[in-house]
């Protein structure tokens, strides 16, 4: 639900001009992110994951696919979008990227059935549920069973918890207007911010979630990392709502039912 | 289904479960090839619907008279129940087409691409548009 704008029209009456000023205010009740979402662009890139079919409607059999999966072990260098590393962090991408190449999955923790960990899990790449009240909003990846809980009830991060770092960190958040605004500290470093650029103790992540003008979900991620980063880096998700009893429904992950199985 | 039929069903079922997936079972897609596509026909052995990933057990004639088998490995359950997949879309037994990214360390291990059954249905590893 959108809140609503209260417009209210004060005369200036005292020097009897009749100007009017307006001011607008936010009321009513924040906007309702509930549900189960999917990611417009899985893979960071438009037209869906390669490999896949097509996503418009075709004439005659498929295409035979000429990828499997996309290339994510750094053979391809890195996109101009990619964070901006120091070289200190740089020198850890490429020490990364030469261990997947050989194919060596050592570094590669989701693998490992680890969480993706923030701000990599708000990829969301295998869909995304979203429960929220007035004092908490979490965020479930179906990807790993991984699960982030942002406050709202005006908690802040104790030394205890800033002590005690987390995949997914600990995460407050308040509403602005329909926007709402989160802030992410006490992140541990086995994760990556994207893709596997690794970062440093001192990552915090600012997002700013809201319904677009089109009606999806956005979450406008910016990170700072005074050790690993050479400028902050952003980037924006956007998801859309599953479809009513189709899609809306996300499957038990149980990623260590694999792990369980290896010898 | 007879009672013949059903005992065969549960005798395949109870061979299905008996093959565990590889001892690096949760690979990622960095031990495989992703950019190059082959395609095999095999008899499927067996069907794991498995997280983190499923697994398709292909043998395969070598074309020197003896028999291959490849371990594939498909996406998770529940990415696939959306591709329109479920845990009996293949039955140990059937033939199966399936175009693959083979491993890079070379041993019969492969990420798949998709399935192509016999009757020419298509089990792909993705949603028809990854926005569900």
């Amino acid at each position: 639900m959108e809140s609503k704008k209260l417009v209210l029209w004060i005369w200036t009456g005292m020097l009897g001009l009749g100007i009017p000023v307006v001011l607008v205010a936010q009321a009513g009740t924040p906007p309702d992110f509930s549900g189960v979402y999917y990611p417009l662009s899985p893979f960071g890139r438009a037209g869906g994951r390669a490999g896949g079919p097509p996503p418009a409607p075709r004439q005659g059999p498929p295409p035979r696919p000429t990828v499997s999966a996309p290339l994510s072990d750094g053979s391809q260098g890195r996109s101009p979008n990619a964070p901006s590393l120091t070289p200190e962090y740089m020198a850890k991408w490429q020490m990364i990227s030469k261990s997947r190449i050989s194919g060596s999955y050592e570094y590669d923790y989701t693998a490992k059935c680890l969480p993706p960990g923030m701000p990599a899990m708000m990829n969301m790449a295998y869909g995304m549920e979203v429960m929220q009240n007035k004092d908490k909003i979490t965020f479930f990846s179906e990807l790993n069973d991984a699960l982030r809980r942002v406050y709202l009830d005006g908690r802040k991060p104790t030394q205890k918890i800033l002590d005690d770092p987390t995949y997914a960190g600990y995460s407050t958040g308040h509403w602005e207007g329909d926007t709402l605004a989160v802030d992410t500290v006490a992140l541990n470093t086995n994760s990556f911010i994207e893709g596997f650029s690794p970062h440093s103790d001192a990552m915090t992540v600012h997002e700013r979630i809201r319904f677009n003008a089109q009606g999806l979900l956005e979450d406008h991620i910016t990170v700072n990392d005074p050790k690993a980063l050479t400028k902050p880096w952003e980037t924006v998700k956007t998801y859309r709502k599953a479809v009513t009893g189709k899609t809306d429904e996300l499957r038990e992950f149980a990623c260590p039912e694999g792990l369980a199985d290896a010898k | 289904m007879n009672a013949r039929t059903a005992g065969l069903a549960v005798v395949l079922g109870a061979v299905s479960l008996l093959y565990t997936t590889p001892a690096w079972s949760h690979h990622s897609n960095v031990g495989f090839e992703v950019t190059k596509v082959i395609t095999v026909t095999g008899v499927v052995r067996g069907f794991r619907w498995s997280n983190p990933h499923t697994w398709v057990y292909l043998t395969v004639d070598d074309g020197k008279g003896g028999k291959v088998e490849w371990s594939c490995e498909g996406r998770a359950p529940g990415i696939l129940l959306r591709a329109g997949w479920t845990p009996k879309s293949l039955v140990p037994g059937e033939k199966v087409t399936i175009d693959m990214s083979p491993s890079k360390d070379g041993t019969l291990v492969s990420l798949i691409a998709r399935i192509t059954k016999a009757d020419g249905t298509i089990l792909p590893n993705a949603p028809p548009s990854e926005n569900q």
